[in-house]
């Protein structure tokens, strides 16, 4: 890993974040190129509308052990006509323990493999699941394209604009999806509030906020949580929001984004970054390793998008500050209001009074039929969730279904990362976003919102 | 590439087969059916007529739907004129959100502007679509419980804090459940329900089951706020609808006339979550009414989303 310690905040700008190996990109995306898109090549084709080939079983192979790695084994382990085939992590110990784990849960041992590119030319894998530290996701995602596999990376796909193009064409050049493992799409206030934006409730749709805010100092100044301490050595390497499409990513499809709207601009701002030297000063012991470092993101990195049909989104990330938990999911239009945490609604006729109502009654008359029908908060991580979208990808794929989230979608959400770093540059001057679906955005089509479908019977 | 296929075909066929132009002379717009079975992206079809006596140019179509909801493209552009009688149809796409399994109805709108035809410059057309079932009637309907018995006035909640209607005072004025009420030229029935049950209907634009015919559809209720006025809309037997405003004055300290309404009872005090009380002051029930075309049967009746418009009875007169 690149070691920026010595590096001036100033030279941390320029659109190259802090990573890890890189694979070589293509000429279309060498330049890391804000202005104008490249075009597409001629052998390319859109993944947009594509459905997944039918798989009797979806056979899942795992990419980094760690605690997100390991906190969804037992998920992909549960759902029907799904099965782990192979796994991989660094740390050989993690990949064995992981394999024991599902004979424990009597399922087959995968193979465990030595390498990631093992893994990826494996024929017994129809999917690669990707949870490793951020910088290794864009060149892990590609080389699970190029081994012929779908691929569902955690948060974010990538992290420069070069790669989130090379991750589209790659995409579209392989005819394999890629997308981003959006638990928070598949949440179950998120998908009442897409479901009551597309009835109309809030009116015309002008404004929505999200983030992740969410403190993770002790986390992050833990020896043990994050190995290497790697998500905290990007808070001393980059000044970025590095991950807010947990909260962007629910907001952008209420907004029918590349379904009828797209961003346009981004302009960010960054707090000082004052959270984690004061954790360490009172928490950490001198002599700490995290004695050694300087942090220089901003504890609130705040970007503000244009989209094309004249809507604002706030997309906040703050990791490093005392506060509770939020995603924000606030959603407004000329006919009301949506804000989480606690969830309330202000919706005209049915309100007034200037009073936040409950947001419960909406939740149950908006229901997603993946909460009706798959969802348990008790099942799963993350209240549920995470089994949500485990069950959904592999009802995609085993019935040949078009992905409820695809690697635009993917690429556009995971693009304030790098345009942050460029905003930011340019002291917070707007940046444009770039249209990863060349000029698809403006056809409407269902994604997350989707029609009721079953899980097709295991043989 | 499809719909503009499509475009071509539909102006070319119309111009070697002209119709003959309407009798009222008129740039019709008429919006094709529309898959209502959502979550999906369905295509809807905009005819426009010519029905003038001059050729018709420079035609653009916009369409939309419901708000909130995405339609693709904004506008359509035609480049060939349209003879007389001549038609052209375009394609616009809409996501359709999931279907309600209440009683819902979508409205959409389509609008042509042209040079020539009728000379008007601009026509819009719309179309109402129905889906689900409405409620089997008024009672169905009933949500809001705004008279309780003095003895136990806890289920009561007319105004949102928890106040209601005395049921005994409302017996001294003859309203008694099931009672009749005569109110501007209707006669209506107090709800025939229990003291202490929903007996109105206030909010959610619920439409209902109702049959009747007459020049005005009358309503027997009352109003929670200084603002109770929604819109009702009448559906006719025949296919049409229409709307109109409907409104009752506040419970109290309102004048008895706004809005339009006519007082039918005033009773003093209300029952607070507490007890009686309030016993200085009047707590009113009154009767409002809309226009009705009397050539048509009323099928279904759509009341106001407005939650302080409370409605206890509806009758035709």
């Amino acid at each position: 890993m690149t070691d920026l310690l010595n590096v001036s905040r100033r030279s941390l700008f320029g659109g190259a974040l802090a990573a890890g190996a890189l694979a070589a990109l293509p000429a279309s995306a060498s330049a890391d190129d804000a202005t104008a898109d490249p075009r597409r090549r001629r052998d390319q084709r859109t993944m947009i509308g594509v459905p997944f080939e039918e798989h009797r079983t979806v056979r899942v192979g795992l990419v980094g052990l760690g605690n997100r790695g390991m906190g969804m084994l037992d998920g992909w382990a549960a759902v029907p006509g799904c099965v782990v085939t192979a796994v991989h992590d660094v740390r050989a110990d993690r990949a064995n323990r992981a394999a024991d784990r599902l004979v424990s849960l009597g399922k087959p041992r995968p193979a465990v493999h030595a390498t990631d590119r093992s893994l990826f030319a494996a024929d017994d894998v129809d999917f690669v699941y990707i949870a490793t530290p951020w910088e290794f996701h864009y060149a892990q995602g590609k080389g699970a394209l190029l081994g012929g596999k779908h691929v569902g990376v955690e948060l974010p796909i990538a992290t420069e604009l070069a790669e989130l193009w090379d991750l589209v064409d790659t995409s579209e050049l392989t005819r394999k999806h890629l997308f981003l493992m959006e638990n928070c799409s598949y949440g179950r206030n998120e998908l009442a509030m897409l479901k009551m934006a597309h009835e109309g409730v809030f009116g015309e749709i002008t404004n929505g906020h999200g983030g992740y805010l969410h403190d993770l100092r002790a986390l992050l100044f833990s020896d043990t949580y994050y190995t290497d301490a790697w998500r905290r050595k990007w808070h001393t390497r980059s000044i970025a929001s590095f991950y807010p499409m947990h909260g962007l990513a629910p907001i952008a499809a209420c907004m029918d984004v590349n379904r009828g709207d797209r961003f346009t601009y981004l302009r960010a701002t960054a707090t000082a970054p004052r959270g984690l030297a004061d954790y360490r000063a009172r928490h950490v012991p001198q002599g700490h390793p995290s004695w050694n470092e300087t942090y220089i993101n901003g504890d609130l990195v705040t970007c503000l998008i244009d989209t094309e049909r004249g809507r604002v989104i706030r997309a906040e990330h703050d990791v490093s500050s005392p506060r509770p938990y939020s995603r924000i999911n606030s959603l407004a239009g000329s006919r009301g209001i949506v804000e989480d945490y606690p969830a309330r609604v202000y919706l005209e006729p049915d309100h007034g009074g200037h009073a936040w109502q409950d947001f419960r009654p909406y939740r149950d008359r908006f229901d997603h039929w993946l909460w009706k029908e798959v969802g348990d908060e008790n099942n799963g991580g993350h209240g549920g969730m995470d089994y949500v979208l485990q069950w959904r990808v592999v009802q995609q794929m085993r019935a040949g279904l078009v992905p409820d989230i695809d690697v635009y979608d993917s690429a556009v959400w995971c693009s304030p990362v790098p345009l942050s770093v460029r905003s930011l540059e340019r002291d917070g001057k707007p940046v444009r976003v770039p249209d990863f679906t060349r000029g698809q955005w403006m056809t409407p089509r269902v994604g997350l919102d989707s029609r009721p479908s079953a899980m097709p019977a295991t043989v | 590439m499809r719909s503009r296929l499509l475009l071509l075909l539909a102006v070319l066929g119309l111009l070697a087969a002209p119709v003959p132009a309407s009798a009222s002379a008129a740039v019709a717009v008429t919006i094709g059916a529309v898959d209502l079975d959502g979550p999906a992206v369905s295509t809807v079809e905009v005819t426009v007529t010519n029905g003038g006596s001059a050729r018709l140019s420079r035609l653009s179509v916009s369409f939309a739907g419901p708000i909130g909801w995405t339609s693709y493209p904004a506008s359509r552009s035609v480049k060939e004129a349209l003879a007389p009688g001549a038609s052209a149809t375009v394609e616009f796409l809409i996501h359709v959100p999931e279907k309600p399994a209440s009683f819902t109805v979508r409205k959409f709108t389509a609008t042509a502007s042209y040079r020539g035809g009728d000379g008007a410059g601009t026509a819009t057309g719309t179309r109402l679509e129905r889906s689900g079932a409405p409620l089997a009637g008024l009672a169905a309907a009933y949500n809001n419980v705004g008279v309780t018995a003095e003895s136990n006035p806890t289920p009561g909640n007319f105004d949102g804090e928890g106040n209601s209607f005395s049921s005994a005072r409302l017996a001294e004025k003859g309203l008694t459940p099931g009672a009749a009420v005569t109110a501007l030229g209707a006669t209506l029935r107090w709800p025939s329900v229990p003291v202490g049950t929903p007996d109105n209907a206030a909010g959610g634009g619920r439409t209902i089951e109702f049959t009747g015919q007459g020049s005005r559809l009358v309503f027997l209720g009352s109003g929670s706020s200084f603002a109770a006025t929604g819109t009702v809309t009448v559906w006719y037997s025949d296919g049409t609808a229409a709307s109109a405003t409907l409104g009752f004055p506040n419970w109290s300290f309102q004048d008895a006339g706004a809005h339009g309404a006519t007082l039918v009872a005033a009773t003093a005090g209300r029952n607070r979550p507490t007890g009686y009380g309030d016993a200085a002051y009047e707590y009113r029930v009154f009767a409002n009414s809309i226009p009705l075309d009397p050539a048509k049967t009323v099928e279904l009746v759509t009341l106001p989303g407005n939650g302080a418009v409370h409605v206890f009875d509806l009758a035709t007169a």
